[in-house]
């Protein structure tokens, strides 16, 4: 046992690790680290970095905690949440009350239904199934078709899903709000208004309009609504650009 | 050299030492010390006390508190619980449901009259003391929790909160809202009606129409290529097992990023 074992100050009350090397040559848990190969290796550069990165924004943000900051987690916060779910409860057990779902016949293989429809949430999903219309057929094959109707509908679902999905790689930058970014929300809306003709073609004879025009409709009306969005959005901004030039011209009259 | 286990801190020098204690502090000294040598509880009970410091603690300045924009924003305010409420309503789900599977049985049987598990919906709705109300009460949280999430994710998309940083968690939620639509359509099929019979038939042609492994995954989740027993007996399984797992799991992870990230507030 050497002098400096005994001399360190060992803290165990939560100070340090309290691991101490048996002697010099044992290396400690940093020295190991640092000396690690390939991408273990490289996780450490990384952390080292990334904990040297946070350092230096803590000294050079002018942040100050202030006496209170907010609203008290208890009994505020806490009693405000517990009321605000506690009504919404209630209305979930009104509407269980009032409004009982109620049983069909049971199920019969051989006799079918006149109406087959899934719940409201996936009529957009069984609407899309039925887009048979659309799928081409090319004379390159003969007048066959390259996939059947079905195989068909499964696609547009997953091309549905699949867009959805890829939005945040599509639209980057830090516009927030619909006024900011029309176009984005103008393909908001025309998709809000897609779910729901899409929706209405699945309910066959749910209008009473000929076939061909509900399938026109049923893509017209989401190019209109989106176009019709996009242009108040559009005209919206402008109103709020007149309104701020109006400001700056009025503080600093032109020459 | 004795092979005997020394006490570091010799605990119990230290109690002879304290003649001022009572009989109940000093039984209660020896089991603390007891178990504190054994478990290590004094680390833990650090950890309550910074609880319970931190339950006191005030909650962070919201975006909108720190920016003063409360005059503009307000009205977005009840957008902005749509993933609260379809989290409630997913606990409320699950406690109905699980009072529901104390009576459901899957069985569809190859008989032409009722199967089991229709004859158990019955048996649920005329015979049981709130039957009727907890199979109501089970599907209407359903609904709602579909609903709340299908506005939850437009509120995401209109102000624009699924942009960087926040990409993982619109993927993640994406994955959430198909996995609810799966637990809808699995228990529409559990009651065994002429309904649930027939939207079975659609989900069995809609999995055999996909090109090259249709037959495969029509076997393994509907186990036939027409509704039969099997399929009843698959969607149960998927619905009280499968997905109650990976759904709560994934909605933690949901929150989790979340809490991580802070909420999206449009500026």
């Amino acid at each position: 046992m050497t002098d400096d074992t005994d001399t360190t100050d060992e803290r165990t009350d939560g100070g340090g690790t309290g691991i101490v090397p048996p002697d010099d040559e044992t290396p400690t848990w940093s020295e190991r680290k640092a000396r690690k190969q390939g991408l273990s290796r490289l996780t450490y550069e990384y952390f080292e970095r990334a904990r040297r990165e946070d350092q230096d924004l803590r000294q050079q943000s002018s942040y100050v905690e202030r006496d209170v900051l907010g609203f008290p987690a208890w009994p505020h916060e806490t009693v405000r949440n517990l009321s605000l779910a506690s009504f919404f409860v209630g209305m979930i057990i009104v509407l269980a009350a009032t409004l009982p779902p109620h049983i069909d016949a049971p199920a019969n293989p051989s006799t079918t239904p006149a109406v087959i429809l899934p719940d409201w949430y996936l009529y957009w999903s069984f609407g899309l199934l039925k887009l048979g219309f659309l799928n081409p057929d090319l004379s390159l094959l003969g007048g066959e078709k390259l996939m059947s109707d079905r195989t068909y509908g499964v696609v547009a679902n997953l091309v549905v899903v699949g867009f959805v999905a890829i939005v945040p790689f599509l639209n980057k930058g830090s516009a927030r709000r619909p006024v900011e970014q029309p176009f984005w929300a103008s393909v908001g809306v025309a998709g809000v208004v897609f779910a729901f003709t899409i929706a209405v073609l699945s309910i066959k004879n749910l209008v009473p309009i000929g076939e061909g025009l509900l399938n026109d409709l049923t893509f017209l009306l989401p190019i209109v609504a989106g176009f019709i969005s996009y242009a108040v959005l559009k005209s919206m901004r402008e109103g709020y650009m007149f309104n701020l030039n109006r400001r700056y011209y009025r503080l600093r009259p032109p020459k | 050299m004795s092979l005997e286990r020394k006490d570091d801190h010799d605990h119990d020098a230290w109690l002879e030492s304290r003649d001022d204690l009572s009989h109940i502090e000093t039984v209660y000294l020896t089991v603390l010390m007891w178990l504190d040598r054994r478990l290590r509880i004094v680390d833990y009970l650090e950890m309550l006390e910074n609880l319970y410091y931190k339950v006191n603690m005030q909650m962070p300045k919201s975006h909108t508190e720190q920016y003063g924009l409360d005059n503009k924003f307000w009205y977005w305010y009840p957008l902005y619980a749509l993933g609260s409420f379809s989290t409630l309503a997913y606990i409320v789900a699950a406690i109905s449901g699980a009072l529901l599977g104390f009576y459901y049985t899957p069985g569809a049987g190859a008989s032409e009259s009722a199967s089991l598990a229709y004859t158990q919906i019955e048996f649920i709705m005329v015979e049981l003391n709130f039957g009727f109300f907890l199979r109501s009460l089970h599907r209407w949280s359903a609904q709602v929790m579909v609903a709340a999430v299908f506005l939850h994710m437009l509120r995401v998309y209109f102000t624009g909160a699924y942009k960087e940083p926040r990409e993982l968690n619109w993927l993640l939620g994406i994955v959430l809202i198909s996995l609810t639509m799966v637990f809808g359509y699995t228990g529409y099929l559990l009651p065994w009606d002429q309904l649930a019979f027939w939207a079975g038939q659609i989900g069995v042609e809609m999995s055999l129409s996909i090109p090259l492994i249709g037959e495969w995954v029509a076997q393994l989740l509907f186990g036939g290529f027409t509704p039969n027993p099997a399929t009843l007996q698959r969607m149960y399984i998927l619905h009280v097992f499968f997905l109650p797992f990976i759904v709560t799991t994934l909605i933690a992870i949901h929150i989790g990023i979340v809490w991580m990230q802070g909420i999206a507030e449009p500026h």
